[in-house]
């Protein structure tokens, strides 16, 4: 079998439950009222484009619309603004899922930096016509930060996958 | 053979449904009508509150490691600031202690000058007390989350206050939190009045970025106001009650090339910092102008004093 070159292993399949686990932990770490900051990595959208590069089969548009509902109401944002936001995310993960994972860990996040850049970007956007203030430039650290952390969330997510199917006292996990 | 026999759907294995470009059109087309539904016709607010009810278990947990935190900063605070907290709450207390002995007195004979005057009487508006729980994530607008919700009787429109001043109005109302605009967010608009000079005006939240202020809009350059001034609401709305300190003025900019002045105003409440605010219930009555009121209500007969009785408890029946 031909394997991409940043993965050096063949994974274990996916344990569902793990999945959606981590995303309800994502909303968790995105609810934690920590203020007005605005150079918050937005943790719920990282998990659903590393779900939807990774696991295209379980996880598509429609989840990530109903996140973004569940991010709009907890921000008392506009209804629909995230969801927009993740939608699109969603769309471009599926986009380049085939290509993204042949490249390294630290090339994919460079990668996905335009692409959570738009996802601000579009998040800006609405809300400038729909008549609120201009937050900051802080929001241009927003997606940087998303983007460094990509490395991070693909070794923490994909852990549990990476063991071995029979282990020994050679290799415990 | 008949046509309906030979199964001509891809297999399963290659069927992924629909396709990716058509979901992505499909879902921004619903959140594009859910934004304009929210922002210009507001008939989202069941979903808004359905979602809030299936969120506040993960709001509630994600509350708990701060609540801690701040918890336990509180309870490791040493025993010189405590004190020092004491007695600075027990100057407050004396400078208004003066006040408050007057406050009966002045009460009273404000109640018999307005009958006298056949004004309506002011009632005291009743409040309820709430805790603030953080501000809001949304970093597009200027907006705090209280304790107090649907189940607590808050309803939308409630003017919200702290010890000093109007902090507020509650927009959105959750079954067990609550969402305040803070006066100081570009789409609020308070009815104030100037202490000094009685002349009336609209202050609006500042629409700079890192702005935290107020201004006072369309106010001509050559009105009398002066830096220092106390705003009041003036109570013209119908929700806000009449005196509640809101601004003072800080800057005023008079340029030659516009016929208003630019004015800005501080908050006196202290809106990014408050810990307890108050709910008050919005007033209801809009202010009917004296000259109206005189039309509705005239009087026939009668002596002097019965009538006046009479039409103070009427308008006092109305006002509730």
């Amino acid at each position: 079998m031909i394997m991409p070159s940043g993965q050096q292993q063949l994974l274990l399949p996916l344990n569902p439950a793990f999945m959606w686990g981590s995303l309800a932990v994502a909303l968790l770490l995105n609810t934690i009222p920590l203020g007005r900051l605005v150079w918050m990595p937005d943790f719920l959208a990282l998990a659903i484009v590393f779900w939807s590069v990774h696991q295209p089969a379980r996880i598509g548009m429609g989840t990530a619309f109903a996140f973004g509902l569940l991010m709009d109401v907890q921000q008392s944002a506009m209804l629909g603004q995230h969801a927009l936001c993740y939608t699109v995310l969603g769309f471009f993960a599926i986009m380049v899922h085939r290509r993204l994972l042949w490249y390294s860990v630290l090339s994919q996040a460079l990668q996905l930096l335009p692409l959570f850049a738009l996802a601000h970007a579009i998040e800006l956007a609405i809300r400038t016509i729909g008549g609120g203030v201009f937050p900051g430039w802080g929001l241009l650290l927003a997606p940087a930060i998303e983007a460094a952390l990509w490395p991070i969330v693909s070794g923490l997510l994909l852990a549990p996958q990476r063991r071995t199917p029979e282990p020994d006292e050679n290799r415990p996990l | 053979m008949p046509l309906g026999t030979l199964d001509r759907t891809a297999p399963p294995l290659f069927n992924q449904g629909p396709s990716a470009l058509s979901k992505l059109v499909l879902l921004s087309a619903v959140s594009l009508f859910l934004m304009v539904a929210d922002a210009r016709f507001h008939i989202v607010a069941p979903l808004r509150i359905a979602i809030g009810t299936v969120l506040y278990p993960v709001q509630w947990l994600a509350m708990k490691p701060v609540q801690l935190m701040q918890h336990g900063g509180r309870y490791l605070e040493d025993l010189q600031s405590a004190q020092r907290g004491e007695s600075d709450a027990r100057r407050a207390l004396a400078l208004q202690a003066e006040r408050a002995a007057q406050a009966d007195t002045l009460a009273q004979e404000n109640s018999r000058l307005r009958s006298l005057l056949e004004l309506r009487q002011s009632t005291a508006t009743p409040g309820r007390a709430a805790q603030v729980l953080y501000d809001a994530a949304d970093p597009y607008t200027r907006k705090i989350v209280i304790d107090q919700g649907l189940t607590q009787g808050v309803e939308a429109g409630s003017p919200v206050i702290d010890e000093q001043g109007v902090l507020g109005q509650v927009t959105s109302v959750q079954p067990f939190t609550s969402e305040v605009t803070l006066v100081i967010d570009r789409d609020l608009s308070i009815p104030v009045q100037n202490a000094r000079t009685g002349a009336r005006s609209v202050a609006f939240g500042d629409a700079t970025a890192h702005g935290g202020g107020m201004e006072l809009r369309f106010t001509a350059a050559n009105a009398d106001v002066q830096e220092g001034d106390l705003l009041n609401t003036s109570g013209v709305d119908g929700v806000y009650p009449t005196g509640l300190p809101v601004a003072k003025i800080d800057r005023i900019e008079r340029r030659a090339d516009s016929a208003f002045a630019r004015i800005h105003c501080v908050p006196l409440a202290r809106v990014t910092a408050a810990r307890y605010v108050v709910v008050l219930t919005p007033a209801g009555v809009p202010a009917i102008p004296p000259a109206i009121a005189g039309t509705v209500a005239p009087a026939k007969k009668g002596d002097k004093g019965e009538k006046l009785d009479a039409k103070a408890t009427r308008k006092e029946g109305k006002s509730r």
